[in-house]
């Protein structure tokens, strides 16, 4: 532009000396001519009109300069805005890695799991993830839509390395089990078809205990360990990271070890897993897998009627019923989000309509209304992504605290940070969020009369009109959602105690429970027996008993009868039964009361007649008042012969407090086999159970040396089951808490700017005859009006909301009228606290001052 | 010498530079030299007003900007007539003639004509 006016004046310059003028005369009236080179240069541009990202920049130069002109209210907008987007993207973080991210195998939507579903008492279908072997060959041969398939099983095993016995976790698996995974040894290589034979002694390590034993994985390949007390040489080691199920280190061919129960078709004891050919789809292939199950059911009917079988991808297998969880948790931070959007949208509109003046000005120099709200939204955007990248930081500590407080068994929780895919669920937050909040001020500001926001003073008498409703609408909003938030907190935590009070049906308080898996299992029962008698005698001790689970585990069950067995055996049918082996005095160790007969004693060893013990859920079942001492029972654990009810114990939740107690049979532990040789002492201290543990394990590895022991107080044990609900609890009332807080601070916001404005009013009320009493009274009616709007419609949506609770209520429903009552008292008094103190100030404004001041 | 020169009524300096460019490629200067010529020297364009109407006709689609080199071996952006232009010439030279016949018309009226 500016050659082309130069080449123009240039020309102009030529003529004139063409025509006889001198030079610099020349230039001098050609320059005056023309007239201001800028001004036209202005004037150019504005002709041609200003390109979209000229307009942008423009409108980011100038956001940034409202920002820096006002830092404090900047401030409070990102540090409201940052503990919403930081809240959110830490929960969204956990989300993403354990829900969403992908399974790491090469395509992994193909991998299914394979279970039987069978038919529930009350006559809906459940699904049983324990499979039988012979079921699992059926499939096998018959089956022509899977790539591989393979069953496994796998269990905390004690193994030797070296001189030191520690508990590790083993997996037996068959032949195609890793080509379901798509995966080779990153060290040596996998088994051949000898080492599948009974009696081979050859395993794979997972690389983490590779490293963690021998340093580097190919170290590892050609060590011996001692497993099942038997050597076995490590010839693979599988990639870093893959470790599948449930932190396997160790993979052992399932053939390799002789299992009775594999021809047996009613044991179902192994889980299953496929890859599904590339062209497979899960409808397709579910319809061929029940034709088969049909084809079985009709060949065994005793064992298979009513089975079929259910493919489930494995990732949601893996995940369970963590979704709902999760989702839960992130939907109530989203709330707190929108609750802090509602807030910066209060405060935004404050700021714009002391801004009206600024917006009349750009008005009468020709903006348009667009360009005005475009303005605004891109503040808006600025103040947001701001935030956002506060809100980043925020979130990398949120998340490290979510994975630390978080129950047990989450999968892939550690994975949780912030990648990619957060990053771009933080932008699209920010930028949803910016419209959010800005729109509303930037709509209602460019709606602006001019001409009476140019005079000054014609703001002062009349309370902003259309600012009002959408201000306090915003409240009123922030008020509802707050109610939602802290009911769900409420009934969480009510729910959460009332676990708590559940009586257990034992005493945990002052008991040591030490697992240990002896490696020589013929051995095994002495070794318990003389352990039982070493640890008897210590001091502190006041009553030892031993147990294959303690109460909050489940480890074996089983179906049972009494007094005569049946002449066909149905197990399907037949009564279940939680299965339990005991050592003598394991009852009073736990603090179960014995109510009817005796219980185990020295009289029931190896070769003396067969005894059991029941509990009183057993006994209502079978015997209803009868006195079941001296009745018969068979149970189907590891034979049928008739067993002696000897005595019956008080009921205990064998699976955690959430559940009823199960009915149980108890066996005496040196007349029946007991799994993997291992068993949990128990013991009852007067004093802290801790100290007792190191002596424990010096007197077992006193007995056996290469025994793993593993202690812990059944405090502890217990505590486990009460991890999930409280972590529920605590977020979701930290969460109600936030939005609280939020709430009332913009409801004194919104009541404190009132005031502001209306304080010529008032002056003018009181100077009129009012007292400042009812000054006082219009203040609060008019806070009130919106508190009880908010809460009307917040205990509505509390109703509402709360039903999707119903899973994670324990005895409480949820339309709880406590914790409803108590939600609305404590918002009740604590939005009355905020309007009341501003509506204080404003009845105590002299009126004089009020009316003079503008 | 003094001249008698027209202002130039708003609107028609479009309608002028589309003309002038219409009969050859012209650069800035040249558009004013030739609005000169051929109005025998009555019109005066405002010079700074000059350089506007040719960005704001570029930006309509009407005229076509080219660098180029002039007579005197400058560089300077010659401006050329697209059909939306020479369309738009047209038109308003239409509508002008129009409005003038009208003008001219109600102005010669005498009184027995009313």
């Amino acid at each position: 532009m500016a050659d082309e006016m130069r080449a123009h004046l240039d020309m102009r310059v030529e003529d004139l000396v063409a025509a006889g003028m001198a030079r610099s005369e020349a230039e001098r009236c050609a320059r005056m001519e023309f007239g201001s080179i800028d001004g036209a240069k202005d004037d150019c541009r504005q002709a041609r009109g200003v390109s979209f990202v000229d307009a942008l920049g423009q409108d980011l130069r100038y956001a940034l300069r409202v920002l820096r002109r006002s830092p404090g209210f900047a401030l409070l907008c990102i540090g409201i805005m940052a503990v919403g987007i930081g809240a959110n993207t830490a929960v969204f973080s956990v989300v993403n890695a354990v829900l969403l991210k992908p399974l790491p195998y090469r395509d992994p939507g193909r991998i299914v799991t394979l279970s039987n579903v069978v038919r529930t008492p009350a006559g809906a279908h459940a699904l049983a993830k324990l499979i039988s072997v012979p079921d699992f060959q059926d499939w096998h041969d018959q089956s022509t839509v899977f790539d591989a398939m393979s069953y496994y099983a796998t269990r905390r095993v004690s193994v030797t390395v070296g001189t030191s016995a520690e508990y590790a976790r083993l997996t037996r698996v068959t032949q195609e089990f890793f080509r379901v995974f798509d995966i080779q040894p990153v060290a040596g290589r996998s088994f051949t078809a000898d080492e599948e034979q009974v009696g081979a002694g050859a395993v794979l390590v997972s690389s983490a205990y590779a490293r963690q034993h021998f340093v580097e994985p190919s170290r590892a390949l050609g060590q011996v360990l001692r497993v099942f007390d038997r050597p076995v040489t490590i010839v693979g080691a599988l990639p870093q990271g893959f470790d599948f199920p449930d932190g396997t280190e160790i993979w052992f061919p399932a053939t390799a070890l002789a299992s009775p129960s594999v021809t047996q078709r009613t044991s179902n004891n192994r889980l299953a897993i496929g890859r599904l050919k590339r062209d497979i789809t899960l409808p397709a292939a579910s319809a061929e897998m029940t034709a088969i199950a049909r084809r079985l059911e009709q060949a065994y009917p005793q064992s298979n009627s009513d089975k079929g079988i259910a493919l489930t991808p494995l990732l949601d297998d893996t995940v369970g019923d963590m979704g709902a969880m999760l989702y839960l948790l992130l939907g109530a931070v989203g709330l707190v989000l929108l609750i802090a959007c509602a807030n910066v949208a209060t405060l935004l509109l404050a700021k714009a309509t002391s801004r009206a003046h600024e917006m009349a000005i750009r008005a009468a120099l020709g903006a348009s209304r667009s360009r005005i709200v475009r303005q605004l939204l891109v503040e808006g955007l600025v103040l947001a992504i701001i935030a956002g990248v506060v809100g980043l930081v925020v979130a990398v500590w949120g998340t490290r605290a979510l994975v630390a407080i978080a129950p047990a068994g989450v999968p892939r929780l550690a994975q949780a940070g912030v990648d990619g895919t957060v990053l771009t669920f933080t932008l699209c937050v920010c930028t949803l969020i910016s419209v959010l909040f800005a729109l509303p001020p930037a709509l209602q500001v460019s709606q602006v009369d001019t001409n009476d926001s140019l005079q000054a003073s014609a703001g002062r008498t009349v309370v902003g009109g259309r600012g009002r409703t959408l201000r306090d609408a915003l409240v009123v909003a922030e008020i509802a959602l707050t109610v939602v938030l802290l009911t769900g907190g409420g009934l969480l935590v009510r729910s959460l105690l009332a676990l708590q009070q559940v009586s257990l049906g034992f005493r945990p308080e002052h008991v040591l429970a030490m697992e240990a898996t002896p490696q020589n299992v013929q051995r095994a029962k002495a070794f318990f027996t003389g352990l039982l008698t070493d640890v008897s005698v210590l001091p502190g001790v006041i009553a030892v008993g031993a147990i294959n689970a303690p109460p909050g585990n489940v480890d074996s069950t089983s179906t049972y009868w009494v007094d005569h067995l049946p002449k066909e055996l149905n197990m399907a049918t037949a009564p279940p039964a939680v299965m339990s082996v005991v050592a003598p005095g394991t009852f009073n160790a736990l603090g179960i009361p014995l109510r009817r007969g005796r219980d185990f004693g020295e009289g029931d060893a190896a070769d003396a007649p067969r005894t059991a013990i029941i509990n009183e859920s057993l006994a209502r079942q079978a015997f209803r008042n009868g006195d079941p001492l001296g009745h018969l029972i068979f149970c189907a654990f590891d034979s049928l012969e008739p067993m002696t009810i000897v005595g019956v114990v008080g009921d205990v939740r064998q699976y955690g407090p959430a559940r009823e107690a199960s009915p149980e049979c108890y066996l005496p532990y040196l007349q029946h086999g007991f799994n993997n040789a291992t068993l949990s002492i128990v013991v009852r201290t007067s004093g802290d159970p801790g100290f007792l543990a190191e002596t424990m394990r010096q007197k077992a590895h006193a007995r056996s040396p290469d025994v793993s022991v593993k202690a812990t107080t059944m405090d502890v044990l217990v505590g486990e089951h009460f991890a999930a609900p409280r972590f529920r609890a605590i977020l979701v009332t930290l969460f109600g808490a936030v939005a609280l807080s939020l709430a009332l601070a913009g409801i004194y916001g919104v009541m404190a700017y009132t005031i502001a404005q209306r304080s010529r009013e008032i002056g003018l009320r009181m100077a009129l005859g009012a007292t400042a009493q009812n000054v006082l009274w219009m203040m609060l009616r008019q806070g009130g009006q919106i508190v009880a709007a908010g809460l009307l419609i917040g205990l509505v949506g509390a109703a509402a909301m709360t039903r999707l609770l119903t899973t994670f209520l324990f005895e409480i429903r949820p339309n709880d009228g406590i914790t409803y009552a108590s939600v609305v008292a404590l918002l009740g008094v604590m939005s009355t606290l905020t309007i009341y103190l501003p509506a204080r100030r404003s009845s105590k404004v002299e009126p004089l001052i009020a009316l003079r001041a503008d | 010498m003094a001249k008698k020169s027209a202002d130039l009524l708003p609107g028609t300096l479009d309608m002028l530079i589309l003309k002038a460019v219409s009969l050859k490629p012209l650069h800035g200067y040249g558009v004013l030299l030739r609005i000169a010529q051929i109005s025998k020297d009555v019109l005066d364009v405002p010079q700074g007003s000059l350089y506007p109407a040719l960005y704001r006709l570029e930006h309509q689609g009407l005229i076509n900007a080219e660098w180029g080199e002039s007579e005197n071996k400058r560089r300077a952006k010659f401006y050329t007539l697209t059909p939306a232009g020479r369309k738009r010439l047209r038109e308003e030279t239409a509508s002008w003639n129009r409005l003038v016949a009208a003008i001219a018309s109600s102005l010669n009226a005498t009184p027995d004509e009313v």
